[in-house]
């Protein structure tokens, strides 16, 4: 398609240059780039100073607690031709680190920053992984998929009382009917509690 | 002889922004030495909490990322989920929320008047920028039920049609405001203290300001034309006729003719839209919110708000909850990076306007 | 410093101002009307509620409670719990409206809840607002509900094809209609008590939605062995109730479960998705007469629990009415023969053709087996009362149905009459039709008096029957040969019931009618033999109205016999039948256990 043109240069100088990195045209303006972690640094590089994708919108990250990864997704773009790169990567789950990139970018270090507190992340190179959003956080990384918030909701807070009345209506019915629910259902059933 | 420094705690409340943030000041005399942000007053853990509901169930909360202009956050996220199911939405819809995003551009940018010039010592303007609001906040309620919060646009579309004689209402009032943009330049833009306050101070560095990752008005105060709905047109903004105005100078005052000049480009894009609105559906109905299972998939969107541009990159693992939410407000670049750079050597007085200028707003720094 | 007139001038801009009207508030003060669709406190219609729960489940801030109200009973079909709000929860974006499937619930124009009392702030909308109903302002309707009205529309042959042959009419939801079909429950669970076997019908259709198909056959199997058939036959009581049936189409349960079932393609995947745990013999031996839907199934949960299970059926072919009563493009023999195949594999024993009564006596079984399970069902049809009944062209249905199901063939020429309303006579007609008679259905009363399914009536009416309704039959008309040549009949008037019953129809003296006929097919009813039961038997157990009297566990007033299906309860259906077998299966467990 001919106007996917400008994306389509892009995804393959990404591609002669690092000839590993995945490289696909998601649509108009978006350019999808996986790679090793430890072409994450060389790419933003390139990018950065060869491709002119001088701006990073943001560092994302994301939990795959199944198959104990991290996700980055760096997104970069390009102000001439308003292409966006995502640069994803995976990293390991078990004492996760990566690479600073706070000398190519100074809005990198706010970036890692919550990072290093929402997922414990530590970032080499970053000289200030101080306390960013939370204060004397003790507990796991809050952003952490294993992170149980209504049970920390259930610790730190107290409800008010004048509800402990309510009933699931599933239950009231089963109750009448004497439907009983086995184990494989309970997963399916819909609570209102 | 060398000043002695002080370290000054500016905030969590003080005039320079909409919600809570501190920001601590190493200062000599009155000279800003080094500024740090401290964050943490507003965090509600958006980003986690809709990790536990359904896709439905988040629109009710994205829009309170950002009080004074929620209508991008909502917009975002029905954009991110439709490109990730490839969803339709119907044209007329596509129209509805651009008007809605663009009243709530004026709305934002009527509060910032307010805070801008109130910031500065002109007590009036607050008075009548947040009073004629009121009148934009009163198209809002008619149209989506609610005057703030307006949890109006959705997956598939926006909630309801406009309401009978709510085009002619909408016209009334951008009639009233554009009459009222003169009286707003005599009483604000060519105030010779707004003047005085504002030209040459919290300068943005034009050379470096995009690898700062300035965008938005700032962005466009430094004469850099950079915009997301003439660079990457969403709904219908293509469709639309506006200009994208610049002012060369990166400080305050730029920034502030770039909004200035912009309330003039929205209350034309309402009109046009308005005139163009094609007839037709508005909602192209996604499935039962209790069981919308949304494919595996990722999306970045972004938006154009009033602060500058919000992204939201959200990602599905195909169950009913979405694996993951990232919002990308403006802020979070403006108002921790770029704020502790250009403070330094600002003077105290000068702190909270630049802030302002800057369109700080800590909630979706925290999220 | 100059004199400086602009400074004097200046103040007097202000004068501009002067007439225009005034932003404030107006003096003196009037409050402010709400827009027409404010979103403010809640409001709920109580008589219109019921009591599903879907708010409280939507509500993403927890802000809903399902709550007992005073006065509001738990019914089949309302939870008789009713939403109650906190306020201080509450964020007014009402989701909780937008996903009433009643449209009971709406948000008022009254936004102010002024109160010395900081505990006030939980609100049972409707009992404390009343008044609500005049400012309602956000509601639900239908087109902007977040809820889907309208079911996937089932495949089916075109009622020209299907008289063609047997071939089954419908074709079943693909993963895609059935996933979407699915998606529309809310989960509530009013349905299941509606159901006689109590299924759980939430769970299995969210493991449908979920494309967790082996976990749905799994939870069907949990009190049904027969979703197979339920889900091609079922008279799905459930759809009747179901909460969006309030506003719209009720969720296609049958036809979901039918797709679930239909996901195990043969009695070796149905053991492997199931995977049936079946407990080390007990030693107690159970027998079991009839292999209908009622037999089989308490044979089946009673293998399960480590029984010794023997069903004595008096056919060549397992099913009882399932398999000699319903046309085969209804339910195909495959299907009952893999659900039949399935049950024996797990060690249920059926010998069949073996009568008791004839081959086996009764007594014979109570004496071998501990205790007995009766489910013989209503085989034996009701005459129709007629002159020239018995001669030859005057059949009845079920008889009818038998022999063609048992793939022996009938002559019934070219112009059937089927006397009746219920589906056994739709059945017999659209039988009728697929060997190409012309048939007419002569019912008493009016269509929506008839007992049969609404889908069943349409699709005979959809394969060219005749429903003649109103007409009441006198008498056969007989030619030379003694042969059925025509049916004369009159017509018939309703009358209302003065003590508020259904109307009756009453023949208008002299509009009578003759018809042509090659065959006449009666279709009224049918009733049990219980000739096999010895006098001793039949004098402790309790007859009424043709049903054996049993307790909640089926157990007859004899302790160690057992009934269920047809001949217990008045439901006439598989599924009552079914759920009786369950039942019984607990009577029988409690019965041995106790005694041994």
């Amino acid at each position: 398609m001919e106007e996917l043109k400008i994306e389509k240069e892009i995804a393959e100088e990404i591609s002669k240059t690092f000839h590993s990195a995945e490289v696909t045209v998601k649509r108009e303006k978006r350019v999808v780039v996986k790679l090793r972690d430890d072409l994450i640094t060389p790419f933003l590089s390139y990018a950065k100073n060869n491709m002119n994708f001088i701006h990073l919108a943001h560092i994302s990250c994301v939990d795959w607690l199944e198959d104990n990864k991290f996700e980055l997704i760096y997104s970069l773009l390009n102000y001439d031709n308003k292409v966006m790169i995502l640069a994803k990567t995976y990293i390991d789950r078990e004492n996760p680190e990566f690479v600073s990139h706070t000398n190519y970018w100074d809005q990198a270090e706010t970036y890692e920053r919550e990072m290093r507190e929402m997922y414990g992340i530590n970032f080499k190179g970053n000289k200030r992984l101080t306390e960013f959003i939370l204060e004397d956080w003790q507990g796991i990384p809050p952003m952490r998929r294993d992170f149980d918030t209504v049970k920390f909701s259930q610790d730190t807070f107290y409800n008010r009382p004048g509800r402990e009345n309510a009933q699931d209506v599933r239950t009231t019915v089963t109750k009448k009917s004497g439907e009983e629910i086995p184990e494989i259902g309970k997963d399916y059933t819909v609570r209102n509690l | 002889m060398r000043e002695k420094e002080t370290t000054l705690y500016l905030g969590p409340q003080h005039p320079g922004i909409t919600g809570n943030m501190m920001v601590k000041l190493k200062v000599a005399g009155d000279t800003v030495v080094k500024a740090e942000t401290h964050v943490g007053y507003l965090h509600r853990a958006f980003e986690k909490l809709m990790e536990q509901r359904t896709w439905m169930q988040s629109f009710p909360i994205v829009c309170r990322i950002c009080v004074p202009e929620p209508d991008p956050n909502e917009e975002n996220l029905a954009r991110a989920v439709e490109e990730i199911e490839g969803r339709e939405v119907p044209e007329r819809a596509k129209y509805i929320r651009v008007m809605a995003l663009e009243l709530s551009r004026l709305a934002a940018y009527m509060l910032w008047m307010g805070g801008q010039s109130g910031g500065l010592g002109l007590y009036t303007a607050p008075q009548w920028s947040v009073g004629d609001r009121d009148y934009i906040l009163d198209l809002f309620e008619e149209l989506t039920g609610g005057r703030i919060y307006h949890m109006y646009i959705w997956a598939g579309g926006v909630r309801r049609d406009l309401p009978d004689g709510f085009k002619e209402r909408v016209l009334k009032t951008m009639d009233y405001f554009e009459s009222r943009l003169p009286e707003y330049d005599k009483l604000i833009f060519d105030n010779a203290i707004f003047k005085k306050r504002t030209i040459g101070i919290g300068v943005i560095d034009k050379e470096k300001a995009l690898e700062w990752g300035v965008v938005g008005p700032p962005l466009r105060g430094c004469g850099i034309k950079h915009d997301v709905r003439i660079d990457e047109p969403y709904e219908i903004y293509d469709k639309l006729e506006f200009e994208v105005p610049t002012v060369e100078g990166g400080d305050i005052y730029a920034r502030a003719m770039v909004r200035r000049r912009e309330m003039e480009q929205s209350i034309s894009m309402i009109r046009q839209v308005l005139d163009k609105m094609p007839g037709g559906p508005v909602y192209n109905k996604v499935p039962n919110p209790l069981n919308w299972y949304v494919p595996k998939g990722d999306a970045y969107v972004k938006t154009e708000s009033a602060r500058g541009e919000f992204g939201y990159y959200a990602v599905s693992d195909g169950s009913l909850k979405p694996r993951r939410v990232h919002v990308r407000g403006p802020a979070y670049v403006h108002g921790v990076s770029l704020l502790e750079r250009i403070l330094v050597g600002a003077n105290i007085s000068d702190v909270s306007p630049i802030m302002n200028s800057l369109g700080v707003c800590p909630p979706e720094i925290e999220r | 410093m100059a004199f400086d007139i602009k400074g004097i001038i200046s103040p007097f801009n202000a004068l501009k101002q002067f007439g225009k009207t005034p932003h404030t508030v107006k003096y003196p003060y009037t409050k402010k009307e709400a827009a027409e669709r404010y979103r403010g406190f809640h409001f709920n219609d109580l008589e219109e509620c019921i009591g599903c729960g879907t708010c409280a489940t939507i509500c993403q801030n927890k802000a809903i409670d399902m709550i007992e109200i005073e006065g509001i009973e738990t019914t089949t079909g309302d939870s008789g719990l009713r939403p109650r709000v906190d306020n201080g929860r509450c964020c007014w974006c009402a989701l909780c409206v937008e996903v009433c499937p009643t449209g009971s619930l709406s948000l008022t124009k009254d936004y102010l809840h002024v109160t010395d009392d900081p505990d006030s702030f939980l609100w049972t909308p409707g009992v404390d607002n009343p008044d609500g109903e005049k400012i309602k302002s956000w509601v639900s309707d239908v087109e902007h509900s977040l809820l889907d009205y309208q079911r996937i529309p089932m495949r089916e042959l075109e009622g020209k094809e299907r008289v063609k042959s047997f071939a089954e009419v419908v074709l079943g939801y693909s993963e895609e209609e059935a996933r979407e079909e699915a998606a529309r429950c809310i989960g509530c669970g009013l349905c299941t008590d509606n159901c006689p076997v109590h299924m759980h019908i939430p769970e299995y259709i969210n493991a449908i939605a979920s494309g967790h198909y082996d976990d749905a056959v799994r939870l069907i199997y949990d009190n049904n062995p027969l979703g197979e058939t339920c889900g091609k036959v079922c008279t799905r009581r459930c759809e009747d109730i179901c909460a969006v049936s309030k506003r719209g189409e009720p969720i296609a349960i049958r036809w979901l479960k039918r797709f679930a079932t239909e996901t195990a393609a043969n009695k070796e995947i149905i053991a492997e998705i199931v995977e049936p745990e079946i407990l080390p013999p007990n030693g107690h031996k159970v027998a079991i007469i009839g292999a209908g839907p009622s037999g089989l199934t308490a044979a089946y949960y009673l293998a399960m629990r480590g029984f010794d299970v023997t069903i004595f059926e008096s056919k060549a072919h397992a099913g009882g009415m399932i398999m000699y009563g319903i046309p085969k493009y209804r339910l195909p023999l495959d299907s009952i023969d893999k659900q039949v195949e399935y049950m024996k594999s797990i060690g249920v024993k059926i010998q069949y053709n073996t009568k008791v009564g004839t081959d086996i006596t009764f007594d014979e079984l109570h004496k071998n087996f501990e205790a007995v399970f009766v489910g013989i069902g209503f085989e034996v049809p009701y005459s129709i009362g007629i002159e020239g009944e018995n001669a030859e062209g005057s059949i009845q249905a079920v008889n009818y149905l038998r022999e063609i199901n048992s793939e022996r063939n009938i002559d019934i020429g070219d112009k059937v009459v089927v006397i009746g309303g219920g589906n056994v006579a739709i059945d017999a007609a659209r039988v009728s039709r697929r060997f190409g008679a012309d048939v007419t259905i002569l019912y008493r009363r009016r269509v929506e008096d008839m007992p049969a399914d609404w889908e069943e009536i349409e699709g005979a009416e959809d394969e060219g029957v005749h429903i003649k309704t109103q007409a009441i039959p006198l008498e056969n008309i007989l030619d030379e040969n003694g042969r059925v040549k025509a049916i004369k009949y009159a017509n018939a008037e309703m009358i209302p019931d003065p003590d508020g019953g259904r109307p009756r129809p009453k023949i208008i003296e002299g509009d009578e009618h003759v018809m042509e006929v090659t065959t006449v097919i009666g279709a009224i009813g049918q009733e049990a033999d219980y000739s096999f039961f010895s006098e001793d038997i039949k004098e402790k157990i309790e007859i009424k109205r043709g049903r054996i009297v049993v307790n909640d566990l089926q157990q007859t007033s004899v302790p160690w016999l057992f009934a269920g299906g047809d001949i217990s309860n008045r439901r006439a259906d598989a599924i009552s039948a079914v759920a009786d077998g369950y039942r019984a299966v607990k009577g029988i467990e409690k019965y041995i256990l106790e005694k041994s």
